[in-house]
């Protein structure tokens, strides 16, 4: 290190840069073929009901508690730091719409999209990758059965109805949340609280907004959970790897989504 | 009670409730000792030279480009939000730079920041950890008479106590710069309105920190906790970094929830 000239150094930081090119645009493209191999068969569907009904299970019913947790410390978040900002503009009457907004719009989506990632998108990686590493996978080839539409069609379903019906629900408890954190915590009563809510500044727009959101967020979850599901090597640490990737990926996909589609649908 | 043997179907839901109210005791005292014992090790354990630096490299730079991806997008989206919410009932928006500062300073660099770290530094520790464990370094380690916790829990704690309260300040900074360049692109709030620091004060100020503290602390414990109980082979390893995660993550908002509402009481508005 101390006798490096700088032209090596800089030569270094080039490779450095272009490698994690490569491998960005490595997974980028891996997951585009696995998208469209998905596409090819959902049109018609070729779906094993039975593995689609086990995932369902396995990820949606599973999930049930940490989202009501996360959804209601969510609602009652979303009061404390919003009672400051109400209360100097004097009208806490609207402390029920600018919580709402927020928990409709960004938070709720958001939050239970991070939870299922890691709940969800995590196990389904750890999943997939003990089969890759145990031959799994290619027994099933050898069985003349497709992996795409066995396992990896199933799961992408499953994920991206998981993340629209958590959504739904986590929005419904953040606001039951919010509610009674309102009544506790900065002593604004309930009625008040839903007049703020349903006193028409907030509209079904604002619902389907984070719904829509929701949607694209399980999509990427799906994506890169199996991506990075099949693509594991090495064993026992490959899987912890895979693992570490998925919920990296998944998350930084969220965001950067989150603020196109926020700013596509303004 | 009959004197019938029970079987597994006459159970019923009080065995189902009562015996994970006794997983969850168990946990959440081996959490606890996990915990104890990393504060008795900083204490009192052996200095190993480069070990907790080697750390905060791994855990606080090779985070950097991925905080600053996430917390640069959360900016622009939280403004942008926040603008069209002022639009709707005012159109005014000197003081949309001062709000979003001190929400930022008070909790959204903090807790988004630390669930972004939670995904990163949660799974890294418990992934390594429990590939540790399967493939029985750990048992190689007691073999060498250097505890696990020693050894590997206390130089990744302090990391992350340093590392978490650096990378969410530099995190809150480049969500304040993201937000304010939304913010004049989108609603032609000049950048001298948006930098408006008059709403932060110490109370903010001290809450924020807090957090990060205590964000910093909870993540690696509960991830190695996470990890050292790992058991069977690479599905294991993979279970283990999925509770990391979730462990962290719940940990995470439950802390932000009581030090928010501790924080309302303390230094009221």
């Amino acid at each position: 290190m101390t006798t490096t000239q700088p032209a090596a150094r800089a030569t270094k930081l080039f490779a450095a840069a272009g490698a994690s090119f490569l491998s960005a645009a490595e997974t980028a493209g891996g997951m585009g073929v696995l998208f469209g191999r998905v596409l090819v068969r959902m049109f018609p569907p070729r779906v094993d009901r039975g593995e689609l009904r086990r995932n369902l299970y396995k990820m949606s019913v599973k999930s049930v508690p940490i989202v009501i947790v996360t959804a209601l410390f969510t609602g009652a978040i979303m009061v404390i730091q919003a009672a400051p900002i109400v209360k100097r503009l004097g009208a806490e009457g609207l402390v029920g719409w600018a919580a709402g907004f927020g928990t409709l719009r960004e938070i709720a989506p958001l939050l239970t999209a991070l939870m299922i990632s890691g709940r969800v998108g995590a196990n389904n990686t750890a999943e997939l990758g003990t089969m890759v590493v145990t031959d799994q996978i290619d027994a099933l080839r050898a069985l003349a059965i497709d992996p795409i539409s066995f396992l990896v069609l199933p799961r992408f379903i499953s994920i991206t109805i998981t993340l629209l019906v958590m959504t739904i629900y986590a929005d419904a408890l953040a606001l039951f949340g919010a509610t009674y954190a309102s009544r506790a915590l900065i002593g604004v009563e309930p009625q008040a609280f839903v007049h703020g809510l349903t006193g028409g500044l907030l509209g079904f727009g604002d619902v389907a907004n984070g719904l829509l959101k929701s949607v694209v967020f399980g999509l990427v979850i799906a994506l890169a959970s199996c991506h990075f599901g099949l693509s594991t090597t090495g064993g026992a640490p490959g899987v912890g790897k895979s693992v570490n990737a998925t919920v990296v990926a998944s998350a930084a996909g969220i965001f950067v989504l989150d603020y196109f589609v926020s700013f596509l649908l303004g | 009670m009959s004197a019938q043997p029970r079987t597994p179907a006459t159970r019923g839901i009080a065995f189902d409730v009562g015996s994970a109210a006794a997983e969850f005791a168990r946990g959440a005292w081996e959490l606890y000792s996990v915990f104890a014992r990393t504060l008795y090790f900083i204490a009192k354990g052996k200095r190993e030279k480069g070990a907790t630096a080697a750390q905060m490299y791994a855990i606080g730079n090779k985070s950097l480009a991925f905080m600053t991806i996430t917390m640069g997008f959360i900016g622009m989206i939280m403004v942008y939000q926040a603008g069209l919410q002022t639009q709707r009932i005012l159109p005014d928006f000197t003081l949309l730079g001062a709000t979003f500062l001190e929400l930022l300073v008070r909790d959204l660099a903090a807790s988004i920041g630390a669930l972004m770290l939670a995904t990163r530094v949660g799974a890294g520790i418990a992934a390594e950890i429990g590939s540790m464990v399967v493939t029985e370094q750990i048992d190689a380690l007691r073999m060498c008479a250097a505890d696990p916790i020693d050894f590997l829990v206390k130089p990744r704690f302090l990391a992350s106590l340093v590392m978490t309260t650096a990378l969410i300040v530099w995190a809150g900074a480049v969500a304040f710069a993201a937000g304010g360049a939304t913010a004049y692109f989108a609603f032609d709030v000049p950048w001298r309105t948006f930098a408006n620091l008059q709403l932060v004060d110490a109370g903010d100020l001290i809450t924020g920190l807090t957090k990060c503290v205590a964000y910093g602390g909870a993540i690696p414990i509960i991830s190695a906790y996470c990890g050292l109980s790992t058991f069977g082979g690479s599905e294991g390893v993979g279970w283990a970094t999925t509770r990391a995660v979730v462990s962290s993550s719940l940990a995470i908002i439950a802390l932000n929830f009581f030090i928010s509402a501790a924080a309302l009481v303390v230094f009221p508005k």
